[in-house]
């Protein structure tokens, strides 16, 4: 007997979603800097689109119910961060100006992590997103002048910057793209995560020049330079590409580790899909177009490679000599020019 | 001054000028730069460095080519690790037995001279025969072996072949989804765990870097070596014909070395699959060429560097150490000391893992600092209140295998426990200092004593349960 009062107190209390702990949780996150800062990411982002927002939306954002979301948005009009209106909701001036803040410590925080850290892709998101909500304005000024002033986060999400100000880019979506004309991603949407992780999967990184091969109600395949690509409809729905600059042709080679023993090559390029902190340290060791490099050991295991670049011996595993493209065959002709 | 003008003037207009410029850079600038100064310093270069013929490495690569072959490069590893304990153990018998003896002459003058001015007993005990032979014995036991293992490892650091080793091992690492660099971490806390922890400062990776912290504590330290060295000398080398005794000591040694290096693959391996998840991480590792080490620099490196700060260290832990043994012998309860109390209380713990009480207490006595775990044991075994002094191995084998009735499996355990258990108190402040985690210093110490704990279970219970079929 005592055991079913225990049972069902227990229930009362810590039943998921409606028991009184829960409720007393989500009670206090509504309350939260947390909570403001994410409706306003929420609102800024409808209203950047052109979508109106509505208490649904909100809610369904921040995963809580109608009557939480009402509470907040309650004591956001009361700050004067969003003003109520018959067709929805708005932010007002103050409410712009910080969800703008907001918007630029997420980006920032997601290039630093990106660039600096071995964070894998599709986490940095949700580092990201906790981390947004640490960190005062004077801060993210700082940080913004530590990294130099980027522009775009690695989504290619434009960065603002202190005064609010972003450089955004015109772009149209890859499935609006017409076939065979070559087009250059600018963006790639990292929401939601499920569509995200299969575009990481194919490796797409914004920058990387591709056309369209085929395209139809079922997928589209597109190509790189060194690969075809099968991507659902939905999936190249998320992805934002541009007229591709013509001055940048994509690289193409061989990946280094086509090189046999003994054998020399020129590198061409780094892969666009070596980019962050790999990118960083290849570029350190002197891996830029026009080296010469040789292949010159393996280890007991054959799997890391020694190389000889700039007269040092370098080590690189397989997954990083597939990065960096070079040139097998004219090395004689080259050999002048650089 | 006007205030629209074409070249920006003030402060103001440049940083503005900065800033428009800044946004209509490519994503690709960085490797611009990059490539310039590449350039810029190539064009240096060939103006004022002047080389000879083109640069050939016939010598290097030769070696290489055997130091890292597919065939020859992991036995050759291993054989260097055994000829490095070898030349470690049979080099240091002697000036051990030597510091030792000038070391507790020392200390008995210093008895004789308390005994003469009057003081009481228990401060002459508590001086001489607590805290000073505590630090004699760790001086004694240590300061040899140090002395030449830091320099070979300096010059094998200097030539160049350790990152070889991390070269050759890599695809082990990565299979575990650890870093290569982890080899040359692990073959540094063969020194000391400290100085390992700290070295792991060269993998970038957080991750990674965290796993190779939390798994350094498998090499075993210099600390620990006194304990292995005495028994694959009282147990393994006995076997043998005295002619091949130390180097069945260095083999044995050799093969805990490679448990440890197995097991720390495998716990990587854990790791990485469960709390710290992720993808290995990228992997560039330079292979310095080979070159003659300089004699003064090694010597400086290894013994003022390594060895003077690792004895210091111990010294420091085993002074107090030294003093709390005393003090537990020498105060009574109830008609037995409470070293006696303590090792009667941890018996059933000890015996079902193999060992007994009194090798627990000493192991508890012990972590700030494992050099004191065989000094510890004898003691608490002799009643003698003090560490005393043991002049030769056979000695130690009366005390050991006839009185206390220590037999291969005590040993085998032993060895085990010394290799896997806690990490000492230093080795957790350290990584304390490069984690900053109170969590995953609290892990790193835990984490391999549970391990020692249940292996060591496993092992003791089968071979009971084997000793209990055979009849013995």
């Amino acid at each position: 007997m005592t055991g079913i009062i225990v049972l069902i107190a227990l229930g009362v209390l810590f039943l998921p979603q409606y028991g009184l702990y829960w409720r007393y949780r989500r009670r206090r996150w509504v309350q939260s800097r947390q909570a403001v800062e994410d409706a306003l990411a929420h609102l800024h982002q409808f209203q950047h689109d052109g979508r109106p927002a509505s208490v649904e939306s909100l809610s369904n954002t921040l995963g809580t119910s109608t009557g939480h979301t009402l509470i907040l948005v309650d004591r956001m009009a009361q700050m004067d961060l969003v003003a109520v209106t018959g067709q929805g909701m708005r932010l007002t001036a103050a409410g712009h100006r910080w969800a703008l803040q907001i918007v630029r410590a997420h980006r920032l925080f997601e290039r630093y992590l990106a660039d600096e850290t071995s964070v894998p892709r599709e986490k940095i998101h949700a580092h990201a997103h906790q981390l947004e909500h640490t960190v005062s304005e004077a801060q993210v000024d700082k940080m913004d002048a530590d990294m130099g002033h980027p522009a775009f986060d690695p989504q290619g999400d434009p960065i603002p910057n202190a005064a609010g100000d972003m450089k955004e880019i015109k772009s149209q979506k890859l499935v609006e793209w017409p076939a065979g004309v070559p087009a250059q991603i600018v963006h790639i949407e990292d929401e939601p995560p499920e569509v995200y992780a299969q575009i990481i999967a194919e490796d797409l990184h914004p920058g990387m020049v591709i056309t369209i091969l085929d395209i139809s109600s079922v997928r589209v395949v597109i190509g790189t330079p060194e690969n075809e690509h099968v991507l659902a409809p939905v999936v190249a729905a998320n992805i934002s590409v541009r007229e591709a600059p013509i001055d940048r042709v994509e690289p193409s080679g061989v990946p280094l580790t086509a090189l046999k023993h003994g054998e020399q090559g020129r590198v061409v390029a780094l892969s666009p899909a070596c980019q962050g902190l790999t990118r960083r340290r290849f570029l350190d060791l002197g891996l830029t177009p026009g080296v010469r490099v040789e292949r010159v050991m393996q280890s007991a295991f054959s799997d890391p490679t020694a190389y000889r670049v700039r007269g040092t011996m370098i080590a690189l595993r397989r997954e990083q000599s597939d990065l960096i493209l070079i040139d097998q065959g004219t090395r004689q002709e080259r050999e002048i020019t650089v | 001054m006007s205030k629209t003008t074409a070249t920006p003037s003030t402060g103001e207009d440049i940083l503005g000028r900065v800033e428009e410029m800044q946004r209509d850079l490519d994503g690709s600038y960085r490797d611009e730069i990059v490539e310039a100064i590449y350039q810029d310093a190539e064009a240096i270069t060939r103006k004022v460095v002047q080389t000879g013929e083109t640069a050939s490495y016939p010598w290097d690569q030769k070696l290489d080519r055997i130091v890292t072959s597919r065939i020859w490069g992991l036995p050759f590893m291993a054989l260097l690790l055994a000829v490095v304990f070898w030349i470690t153990i049979s080099g240091a018998n002697v000036p051990s037995a030597m510091l030792a003896e000038g070391l507790f002459w020392l200390g008995a003058q210093g008895v004789a001279l308390f005994e003469a001015l009057g003081m009481p007993w228990w401060v002459t005990g508590f001086i001489w025969h607590g805290v000073y032979r505590g630090l004699a014995w760790v001086i004694a036991v240590m300061l040899p072996p140090m002395a030449i293992f830091f320099p070979i490892f300096t010059i094998l650091e200097d030539l160049g072949y350790l990152p070889r080793v991390a070269f050759n091992v890599d695809a082990l690492f990565k299979k575990a989804g650890a870093h290569g660099k982890q080899a040359l971490t692990m073959s540094m806390g063969l020194g000391c765990n400290a100085a390992g922890v700290v070295a792991c400062r060269v993998i970038d990776s957080p991750r990674e870097r965290l796993i190779a912290i939390l798994t350094n504590n498998f090499m075993p330290c210099n600390g620990r070596w006194p304990t292995l060295i005495i028994l694959a000398t009282l147990f393994v080398a006995a076997a043998f014909p005295p002619a091949f005794a130390a180097m069945a000591a260095a083999g044995s040694l050799v093969l805990i070395v490679l448990i440890g290096a197995a097991t720390t693959l495998l716990v990587s391996a854990i790791l990485s699959r469960s709390f710290l998840r992720g993808e290995a991480s990228s992997f560039t590792l330079e292979l310095p060429p080979y070159r003659r080490p300089s004699i003064l620099r090694v010597l400086y490196t290894s013994l003022i560097d390594r060895t003077i700060f690792v004895l210091w260290r111990a010294v420091v832990m085993a002074v107090p150490a030294g003093g709390a043994i005393w003090l537990l012998s020498n105060i009574y309860a109830g008609g037995q000391s409470l070293t006696v109390w303590v090792s009667q209380w941890l018996e059933p713990v000890g015996r079902a893992i193999g060992l007994d009480g009194v090798i627990l207490l000493a192991y508890i006595i012990a972590i700030p600092a494992n050099e004191i775990v065989v000094p510890t044991i004898i003691m608490a075994y002799t009643g003698a209140g003090m560490m005393i002094e043991l002049d030769t191995m056979a000695e130690l084998r009366q005390l050991l295998v006839v009185q206390e009735g220590w037999t291969l499996l005590t040993a085998v355990c032993l060895m085990l426990f010394s290799l896997l258990h806690n990490p000492c108190s230093t080795t957790m402040w350290t990584v304390y200092r490069e984690t900053k985690s109170v969590k995953w210093t609290v892990v790193s110490g835990l984490m391999p004593l549970a391990i020692a704990f249940i292996l060591l279970f496993i092992v003791a219970q089968t071979a009971y349960w084997i000793m209990g079929l055979a009849g013995w």
